[in-house]
């Protein structure tokens, strides 16, 4: 009767080392983190344009297409890797994309520009980062997917890659469900 | 006698560091006033810092954590409540953002079952004194006044 019972530890022990030995083989970021954000309106906020002289009013521009909204900086070394693929975004799939200049210096994100190509319809200043705490931000690049109704659909944390580009461009489309 | 020892000598040490927190607060953040400053750093000690996640955004040096102090304090001085701010923070970032994750449906389990682990721990040493016919050992009863004393 003792013994038996005793092999009810070892059963529990296997359990927990399965479950930590699937955590560790799927792939999964653990730093990564779900926005509460997902299925609400966007933020409303105004702000000034980084290329234009206009203020910047979030009211009149969502809602109307699919639009990304791009954190990004020019101290942000992921977002000049990713940079390529918001221009393939831009350039080949015809998508609005807003660049939000998080935290930076005005005259290095215009030179920024200048030198890789501009894939954003506009850019706006986010000189103090309260714009991306209103937006949830936590670490740049972070891009989020808006829907035509303005509704918030996805969230992706880090730059696009080669490897994740496809399963992002499918998300885009399925923002419209 | 010396295990005895040991162990409060080991507990000791862990309460000392429990007690000697270091925070990354910079001098020029600091309110003039030290009643809001006092509840500033109240609410930041229960704000999770999102870049380090083991770290309030009082312990953290993160940019991001010291712009959510600045923000918490601006608040502070505008005298939003203490729940208004929570409210703002969980809005944007998610119950995460709680260093103490609120009781809720979806952590029932996480609040109820350490109680349940509790109550089965105690069941499984009466138990298992019964059996060994002996007197509910001094041992137990160090078990149990360190249980309670954490």
């Amino acid at each position: 009767m003792r013994k038996k019972i005793l092999i009810f530890p070892f059963i529990a022990f296997f359990f927990v080392l399965l479950v930590f030995f699937y955590l560790l083989v799927i792939e999964r970021d653990p730093s990564e983190l779900p926005s509460v954000l997902i299925d609400k309106k966007v933020p409303t906020f105004e702000t000034d344009s980084l290329l234009n002289k206009e203020t910047f009013i979030s009211k009149n521009e969502f809602g109307s297409e699919i639009t990304l909204v791009n954190f990004f900086a020019t101290w942000c070394g992921p977002c000049r890797d990713e940079h390529v693929y918001l221009k393939r975004l831009s350039n080949e799939k015809g998508l609005k994309i807003i660049g939000v200049n998080y935290k930076d210096n005005p005259n290095k994100a215009v030179e920024w520009l200048e030198e890789l190509g501009n894939p954003y319809s506009d850019v706006i200043v986010d000189s103090k980062g309260l714009i991306g705490i209103d937006w949830g931000v936590y670490g740049i690049p972070e891009t989020y997917i808006v829907n035509s109704k303005g509704i918030i659909k996805y969230r992706l944390v880090g730059p696009i890659t080669k490897k994740k580009y496809n399963a992002f461009y499918s998300k885009i489309k399925e923002s419209e469900d | 006698m010396t295990k005895t020892l040991l162990t409060i000598v080991i507990i000791s040490i862990m309460i000392q560091l429990f007690l000697n927190n270091s925070y990354a607060v910079e001098p020029e953040e600091f309110l003039q006033n030290p009643k809001q400053e006092m509840r500033a750093r109240d609410i930041s000690k229960n704000i999770r810092c999102l870049v380090c996640q083991n770290q309030s955004i009082d312990d953290s040096a993160a940019p991001l954590a010291k712009d959510l102090r600045a923000l918490i304090r601006i608040k502070v001085q505008e005298n939003d409540t203490d729940e208004e701010i929570y409210k703002f923070l969980t809005d944007r970032y998610g119950d995460f953002i709680l260093l103490k994750p609120p009781f809720k449906i979806s952590t029932f389990l996480l609040w109820s079952l350490p109680f349940v682990f509790f109550i089965i721990g105690i069941f499984i040493l009466f138990l298992h004194n019964k059996k060994s016919k002996k007197t509910f050992g001094k041992f137990n009863v160090l078990l149990i006044f360190l249980f309670f004393s954490i």
